[in-house]
Formats: C-alpha cells, sequence, structure tokens
C-alpha cells in the first residue's frame, strides 16, 4: 500500500502549463531565428543560418558584442577579487559589525533594478564621472556582488577551520594560509561564481540603459535594433545570447557542485579503502 | 654532502605559569601552573570541558590567556602566534589538506620554511617522516582514500618532519575505533622511544593517559587536581576526583574516627570499618573496584572479614571475570567490583562485600565540596 503518493491529473496539467508557458516563448524565438524568410509568425518556410549571418556582418552588433565581452570580464574579474575578500572577512571575522556588514553587502539583491540604476547615475552625476562602459562595469559590479557572496561565504562556512589553524600550527602566516590552504579548497566554487558573474554581467539590461555611455552593450543593442525595424534577426541576437548565458550558468552550476563535493568531503574525512 | 634528514621533536621544557583563561563568564582555567620536563611523555587528564584542550591550544599560540604566561625553553611565548612557534600539533579530527595528497602534505611545514635544501631534501625529510609513521609508499595517496588511522599517522608525520621543539597532541586517537586506538597507542610509545622529545598529550580517556605517559596531570574545572607518575594517580590519588576518575574507585563519603590502634574507624550504616590512614574528620573512603571482595550469602549475615551486605543490582562479563554494580543499604551510589570468576552471582542476590584494610584508603574532604 505504501506506493508512491499518486499525483492529481489537475497538477499534472498545471505543471505542463506552467513549463509550456515559460519555455514556449523561447523555443519560438530560438525556432524562428533560424527561419528563411523575414516573418515573425507562422509558418516556418526552412531552415537557415541567413540571419545569423546578418547580424555578424553587422559592425554595431560586433561592437556592442566586443563591448557585453569587456564588461561581463570586468566585472567578473573584479568580482572575484574582491568578492573573494569581502567572502573571507565576512566568513571568518569575529565583530559585532558582522551582521551589519552582511546586510548591507546583500542589501543590493533585494533592490529593484531601476533604483540601483538610477541611483548610481545620481551618483556619477554628481562625482561628474562621464558614462562609458566603466560606469556600467561599476554598476555592474554592485549588482552581482550579492549572488557571488552567497555562493562564496557558503562555501568558505562549509570549510573545516581546523585546516587553517593546522596551516598556521606548520608555520605558515595569515597570507599563507589563506592562499595555501582556503584557496585551493574553495577555488572550483569560486570560480563557478565568477561565470555566474560574467552571466548576470552579460545580459544585465536595467542598470545599463541608466548608466551607459555612448557605446553599447548586446541587449541594448536588442532593445535599440527592436525599437527601429522587427525582423529575424533579433532572434538570432537573442538565440546567441541565450546560448551564451545557458553556457555560463552550467559552467558555473557544475564547478560549484564539484567544488561543494569536494569541501564535504574534507568537512566529514570520508574515507575510503584504506 | 649529506644532510640529517631524520625528523626529531625537540627536548623544550615547557612551563606554563599562572595561566587564567576566562571565555564571557566561563572560568576555563584557573591559575594553572605546570612545568613539563625535558622530554617528557606529559598527559593533561580530564572529563571534557576541563580546560585541558584550552591550556594546549594555549601552547600552541591558538588561544591566549588571559593572565600568566607560557615559556618555551626559558624564552616568553606567550604572545607568539601560532605559525611562529617552533611547536605542532596532532589535531583531534583528521586535518589533512584534502587538495593535497599524502607528500603534499607532510612537505607542506618544511614548504613553508623554505628552510633550504631544495626539493630532493624536501622529499627526503618527507620520506623519512612517513617511514617514522609506517607509511612507506603512500606518499601519492589522497586524503579520502586513507583509513581514519592512517590519516592521524600522517598528521603526525606532517607535525614531526618540522623538527618541532615540543609536539602537541589534542586527543588524536579519540576518533578511532578500538581495535585501531590501541595500535595507534602502541606507535605513540615507539615515536616517543624513537624520536624522543617533548610530548604534551591531551585525553579523557584514563586508560589512554597511564598507558602512555611519563607524568600524567589530571583536570577538572579548569584546575590541576593532582600532577604525579600514572602509578602515583592510579594508586595514591590526591583527591576524589582522581580517584574516580583514574581508577574508576568507589568514593564514599565519612566522617573518620580515633581509634586505639593506627587506623581509623569510619561508619556505613550500623557498621564500624576500620581503615589504614591518618586522616580524621570529614573524608572520603577511596575502594577501588578490583580490591571489592564479593561473596555470596543466604541469611544476611556478613560473613568473617567482610564489611557490608548488599543486593546485586547489574553483573556484566568482563573476559577474566565479572563487574558488579551492588547496591548497599546507606549507600547513594552503587558499589563497584571487579572479580574474577567462572560464574556470575544472578541480579538479586544477596551478597556480602568487603576489602582489605590496606587496600582502602582515606582522603580529606573540604567541607565546601561535595
Amino acid at each position: 500500500m505504501n506506493e508512491r503518493r499518486q499525483s492529481s491529473p489537475v497538477t499534472a496539467v498545471f505543471v505542463v502549463v506552467s513549463l509550456v508557458f515559460l519555455f514556449v516563448p523561447l523555443l519560438v524565438v530560438v525556432l524562428f531565428s533560424f527561419n528563411s524568410i523575414g516573418s515573425l509568425s507562422l509558418p516556418f518556410r526552412g531552415f537557415s543560418l541567413r540571419w545569423y549571418r546578418q547580424v555578424f556582418e553587422s559592425p554595431v552588433f560586433r561592437s556592442s558584442l566586443r563591448s557585453s565581452a569587456i564588461v561581463a570580464t570586468a566585472t567578473a574579474v573584479s568580482t572575484l577579487i574582491l568578492g573573494t575578500l569581502a567572502a573571507y572577512a565576512l566568513s571568518r571575522a569575529r565583530t559585532r559589525w558582522r551582521a551589519p556588514l552582511a546586510l548591507v553587502l546583500f542589501l543590493p539583491l533585494t533592490l529593484p533594478g531601476l533604483f540601483i540604476g538610477l541611483s548610481l547615475l545620481v551618483l556619477f552625476g554628481e562625482a561628474e564621472v562621464s558614462l562609458s562602459l566603466t560606469t556600467v562595469a561599476i554598476a555592474h559590479l554592485v549588482y552581482v556582488m550579492p549572488y557571488f557572496l552567497l555562493i562564496a561565504v557558503a562555501a568558505l562556512q562549509r570549510l573545516d577551520p581546523a585546516l587553517e589553524e593546522a596551516g598556521a600550527d606548520l608555520g605558515a602566516n595569515g597570507w599563507l594560509v589563506f592562499t595555501r590552504v582556503t584557496l585551493p579548497q574553495v577555488w572550483p566554487v569560486l570560480m563557478g561564481a565568477t561565470f555566474l558573474a560574467f552571466a548576470l554581467s552579460f545580459d544585465e539590461f536595467v542598470i545599463t540603459f541608466f548608466v551607459i555611455g555612448p557605446e553599447s552593450t548586446l541587449p541594448m543593442f536588442i532593445f535599440s535594433s527592436l525599437r527601429r525595424t522587427v525582423d529575424p534577426s533579433i532572434n538570432a541576437i537573442s538565440t546567441l545570447l541565450l546560448a551564451i548565458t545557458l553556457a555560463l550558468f552550467a559552467g558555473s552550476f557544475y564547478l560549484t557542485l564539484r567544488g561543494g563535493r569536494r569541501s564535504v568531503i574534507a568537512v566529514t574525512g570520508e574515507t575510503g579503502s584504506a | 654532502m649529506t644532510v640529517d634528514v631524520t625528523p626529531t621533536v625537540g627536548e623544550a621544557r615547557v612551563d606554563v605559569v599562572d595561566v587564567t583563561r576566562r571565555f564571557g563568564d566561563v572560568q576555563a582555567l584557573d591559575r594553572v601552573s605546570l612545568t613539563i620536563g625535558q622530554g617528557e611523555f606529559l598527559t593533561l587528564l580530564g572529563p571534557s570541558g576541563c580546560g585541558k584542550s584550552t591550556l594546549l591550544r594555549i601552547i600552541g599560540g591558538f588561544d591566549r590567556p588571559t593572565s600568566g604566561s607560557v615559556r618555551l625553553s626559558g624564552r616568553d611565548v606567550t604572545n607568539q602566534p601560532a605559525y611562529k612557534r617552533s611547536v605542532n600539533m596532532v589535531f583531534q579530527r583528521p586535518t589533512l589538506f584534502p587538495h593535497l595528497d599524502v607528500a603534499g602534505n607532510v612537505a607542506f611545514g618544511p614548504r613553508i620554511a623554505g628552510s633550504g635544501g631544495g626539493r630532493a631534501q624536501v622529499r627526503a625529510r618527507v620520506d623519512e617522516a612517513l617511514a617514522m609513521v609506517r607509511l612507506s609508499g603512500y606518499q601519492d595517496r589522497r586524503s579520502h582514500e586513507l583509513s581514519g588511522g592512517q590519516m592521524q599517522r600522517v598528521a603526525l608525520a606532517r607535525a614531526i618532519v618540522n623538527r618541532p621543539d615540543v609536539l602537541l597532541l589534542d586527543e588524536p586517537l579519540s576518533a578511532l575505533d578500538l581495535t585501531i586506538r590501541l595500535e595507534m597507542e602502541e606507535e605513540l610509545r615507539r615515536l616517543h622511544r624513537e624520536v624522543g622529545g617533548t610530548f604534551i598529550y591531551v585525553t579523557h580517556d584514563q586508560r589512554e593517559a597511564l598507558a602512555l605517559s611519563d607524568r600524567v596531570a589530571v583536570f577538572d574545572a579548569g584546575r590541576v587536581e593532582q600532577v604525579g607518575t600514572p602509578d602515583d594517580i592510579y594508586h595514591r590519588p590526591a583527591t576524589s576526583f582522581v580517584a574516580r576518575l583514574v581508577g574508576d574507585a568507589n568514593v564514599v563519603a565519612v566522617d573518620a574516627e580515633s581509634t586505639d590502634g593506627p587506623h581509623a574507624c569510619v561508619r556505613i550504616g550500623d557498621r564500624s570499618i576500620a581503615v589504614d590512614g591518618d586522616t580524621r574528620g570529614p573524608a572520603w573512603l577511596v575502594v577501588k573496584p578490583e580490591n571489592v571482595r564479593v561473596r555470596a550469602t543466604t541469611d544476611g549475615v556478613i560473613r568473617n572479614g567482610d564489611h557490608l551486605t548488599g543486593t546485586v543490582a547489574d553483573v556484566s562479563f568482563r573476559g577474566t571475570g565479572f563487574s558488579y554494580r551492588i547496591a548497599v543499604a546507606g549507600l547513594t551510589e552503587l558499589v563497584k567490583a571487579e572479580v574474577t570468576g567462572e560464574r556470575p552471582l544472578p541480579v538479586g542476590d544477596e551478597v556480602t562485600i568487603g576489602w582489605t584494610s590496606s587496600a582502602a584508603s582515606l582522603l580529606a574532604r573540604p567541607a565546601t565540596r561535595s
């Protein structure tokens, strides 16, 4: 009698409808990016890469892609460096400022992008910083940092503090313990979080909209193209963006999970065959 | 030119002077003074929370005393951080670095120290240290490929390869199975014989402490109760706490009265019992379980030479004999007895128990402590 609980037909229908609702728009975009005619509606006439060719021939697209790559790389690298240090401090500090500090660092998670963008725009204006890809990268740093910290702090807190003590016992000072004991163990997780930071920055639109200068990132380019004409090259660009982002997320998950498993073994001291 | 790559442990003398450590309201250590002699194997023994691990961590440099000082070979190291102290520790849990193989773990200290000699010499030192703990050939293993005992051996090699002045061991065997634990005890004794050096060992296991140490310091509630050789603390406990912890002795609060002879006289229930010793007044009567004699009785009459009557409350098989718990009228605690023999007395049987007068001893019972 103890069989798996029967899911009701209503639940099944609900799940299917939800999935259709979520993924059909994506599939339509991907599908029409390969359509051979310049129509955004059915019927699908034939397979073609002409929209991709058209997109890659556009100099504006190429410069947008480059801008996005530059911004995302700058964001990811600076997040990795600053975020790792901040996460280490957050996970190890024994001060009463820890909780308030964590609150401030995680706050951007809860703020609307609109608000972050607007407030940074005001800040840059007051400081008389001219808008450029640099200001976009700074804004993205603010936006992705909490995500990075969530992952990095969790990974660092999972580590056995006795391992760091063992490092100190063997003569390593604080910096050497950090670089030779702590970092090697959380490195895969940090790389995963960096991939995530890159992905988040790569397709960020709202905040970018406020703080970008004369250049254009990929999402900005899609937006401005939409305002001019609607043709299937938009689908091609969107599909490219989707593919890149998905690949980055997959990489991020792989690294995070693998790293997580490794540090779990470290903590439990799981033994294999002797 | 050949370089000596043998792992050693130095014979530094360690002086703990008046060390107090408070955590908030908790007094973990209360003015502890202790000297660990050159090349001595000293064990800090006590129940969990008695402060023994805190003291070891203070000696290792992982914690600082609220007041008092620690001297290594006469030099004050109280405020020196762990990484600057020539002291190495084997931790309770295996703390091998999971991102390094066994050789990488053992080479960690020498590489950090960068003590010259280059790769070849580091490798030679690692090999020597692993040979010392009988793990030659395990250089390329990862920590998750090792058993618990092997992990602690690697941790031991990782410590002694640095040639510390003192080796600290914080309950290194407590996470291991009994058979492995006994085997590791043997290894530690052999290691101390072969490399010599000052060892400070922390355990809550009195059997381990007696089996390994030159001297034992018994801790209770942040204070040293007694320091002595295993023979001392086992046969001549200074306090009722030591008697209970080390000998698992029966300890009964009594009043010792003077008699005409050299004996004292104590009352339990309506019985008067003669005990050797000079203590008079409030006292603890201490009798070790293996000195308690248990005999069957059917009529409740106390036999010649016995002292008390009681009922068997529990009996368990101990290989060479049986371990009894006996309920005695007038005593709140059950009397423990270890008796050799082949057939046990069943639970519920009436028995008489006794001991020779030299097997019991009296300890002064301060009025403030119960």
